[in-house]
């Protein structure tokens, strides 16, 4: 093996070992629940947490009750009154706003109760339909996953890149610069 | 399927993973981010729309970074260049959103932007093929003539007008072999910019032509710079998006593992084509994503009456990424073809490099 195939290989599984690192960091900060704790971080709005997943299948016809609660952690079909800014329970993952509460077209309130008739509508991005949820809404992140976010992905796509040509090189494919302004021009 | 608790939905992985390739082999090769390809792939896929906006600029961020390293090994990047329009454009992309916003307010809908989306990426696959072919049978006139040919060929003299603006700071770019006004960089950085924001998209398939045509890079040079602007509008738009909420990071994880084996390809299958190979794809991809957003904009005009158009204009969009791979591809495989002495097709060998 040349000198270069061996520098090559060398660079190849450095940058393996750290991508491989970073992707592992990432699945734990994701799994773990530090990841989701910063996106549901704190409410954007006044109304009631909930965990969107628990009545996802309400219709109209048979709608799903939540029990409103004052809880630091939601169980199940719960809703937890909050204001703009708290720190959201643990397990909220939305927020039903007040005013579509007092609008009472997909959440009614009924006593001590939330009555969930329509958890989700069809809406159009840049002319494509999707269906939209109480997931994520009127909830406000942590700034700093965002910054995260990017040192985190840029880092990755660092890693990656450098790897793909250590891998390259360790195969013996010495990539040549183009000569752009060899010939007619 | 892969359950991702952030976006709140089950999608499968290997799709994710094919659009990140396929996206990765088309960015790579004609420096776009390709979001215009991926929001509406990942709304299929069940992404709700503010969440298929985030994976995609994010995701586009990381790829960037993997393809840009490759370009710099091919020695595809003026650093020069691309750091001056830097501030440029940011100043551009911050503008263009604050405009959009603006015209929101105004009340000028989705219908206009949209209309304006498709009038610019016409004019932009007009004017770019008219000038590829000129190029392309100028290329194949001067082989026939017996001359040796460069790795670029160009049928304008746009460039040589901005060229001569003398508006203090001139900046010389070694690698792109250009003297110009920094002035004439920043503007285009913020036109381009601008663009990119009021769309929202990363601005690629604006910028590649404006550096070519207006700043006078070769196509690979051009390419290459392009990628490194969108690691820092990328890597802006990423933030913003992040700090709204709207990444998820394990798709963008699934999608970046495609994205760099098709980022790799993509920029070494540069290597092997002359620029006008490049333009001619960039100018494909226009005119499909053009016939893409025309079908979009038809679902949006009709009051949703009509399902067909938009579920046609999905469908196009998807097909629109494996056609343009497939012609890189074959692009790729007609080079070594015609480099092993073997036979190709008549308008191969003015396209590709032998040696």
């Amino acid at each position: 093996m040349d000198d270069y195939r061996r520098r090559e290989t060398i660079k190849f599984i450095v940058w393996t070992v750290l991508s491989l690192a970073l992707v592992f960091y990432i699945c734990y900060e994701y799994y773990s629940g530090e990841m989701i704790s910063w996106y549901y971080y704190e409410t954007s709005t006044t109304g009631y947490a909930v965990d969107v997943n628990t009545f996802k299948d309400a219709t109209k016809d048979k709608p799903m009750k939540l029990e409103i609660v004052q809880a630091a952690e939601i169980k199940g079909l719960q809703a937890v009154p909050v204001k703009k800014g708290d720190r959201l329970p643990k397990n909220a993952n939305g927020v039903i706003s007040k005013k579509d509460v007092e609008e009472g077209k997909r959440v009614a309130l009924e006593g001590n109760t939330l009555k969930v008739m329509v958890p989700s509508q069809i809406k159009e991005a840049k002319g494509f339909k999707y269906r939209d949820t109480y997931k994520h809404k009127g909830v406000q992140t942590n700034p700093w996953s965002g910054v995260w976010n990017v040192a985190v992905i840029l880092a990755l796509g660092f890693c990656l890149g450098t790897m793909a040509e250590g891998f390259t090189g360790m195969l013996g494919m010495k990539v040549k610069k183009i000569k752009h302004y060899e010939g007619g021009h | 399927m892969f359950d991702f608790a952030i976006a709140g939905i089950q999608s499968p992985v290997f799709l994710l993973v094919l659009t990140g390739l396929t996206v990765g082999i088309v960015g790579g090769f004609i420096g776009v981010g390709g979001g215009y390809m991926v929001t509406p792939a990942l709304i299929v896929f069940g992404f709700p729309g503010y969440m298929a906006s985030g994976i995609d600029v994010t995701h586009i961020a990381g790829k960037s970074v993997v393809a840009t390293i490759r370009h710099r090994q091919l020695g595809n990047i003026d650093w020069t260049l691309g750091l001056a329009m830097v501030g440029g454009t940011m100043m551009g992309v911050e503008w263009g959103v604050r405009l959009l916003n603006m015209t929101k307010k105004a009340g000028v809908s989705g219908i206009a932007l949209l209309s304006a989306t498709v009038v610019i990426m016409l004019s932009l696959f007009i004017y770019t093929q008219i000038e590829t072919r000129k190029a392309h049978k100028q290329i194949e006139e001067r082989e026939k003539s017996g001359a040796h040919l460069g790795r670029e060929h160009k049928a304008t003299r746009l460039p040589e007008y901005f060229q001569k603006i003398p508006l203090f700071p001139i900046v010389r770019c070694h690698v792109a072999r250009i003297v110009i006004s920094m002035w004439v960089i920043v503007v285009v950085g913020i036109c381009t910019g601008l663009l990119a924001g009021f769309f929202g998209v990363g601005g690629g398939f604006i910028r590649v032509p404006a550096l070519v045509y207006i700043i006078g890079a070769t196509t690979h040079i051009a390419v290459g710079t392009d990628l490194l602007e969108i690691v820092v509008s990328g890597g802006y738009g990423a933030l913003r998006q992040s700090m709204s909420g709207n990444v998820d990071m394990m798709a963008v994880l699934f999608m970046i593992s495609g994205a760099m084996i098709g980022a790799q390809f993509g920029a070494l299958a540069t290597s092997f084509v002359r620029g006008p190979a490049i333009r001619y794809i960039l100018s494909y991809s226009l005119i499909l994503a053009t016939v893409g957003a025309f079908m979009r904009l038809g679902y949006l005009m009709t009051g949703g009456q009509y399902e067909i158009l938009s579920f046609a204009a999905v469908v196009f969009t998807l097909g629109e990424m494996i056609f343009l791979c497939l012609f890189i591809m074959s692009l790729v495989i007609f080079a070594a073809r015609h480099k092993a002495g073997k036979p190709v097709p008549n308008w191969i060998p003015s396209l590709v490099v032998k040696d």
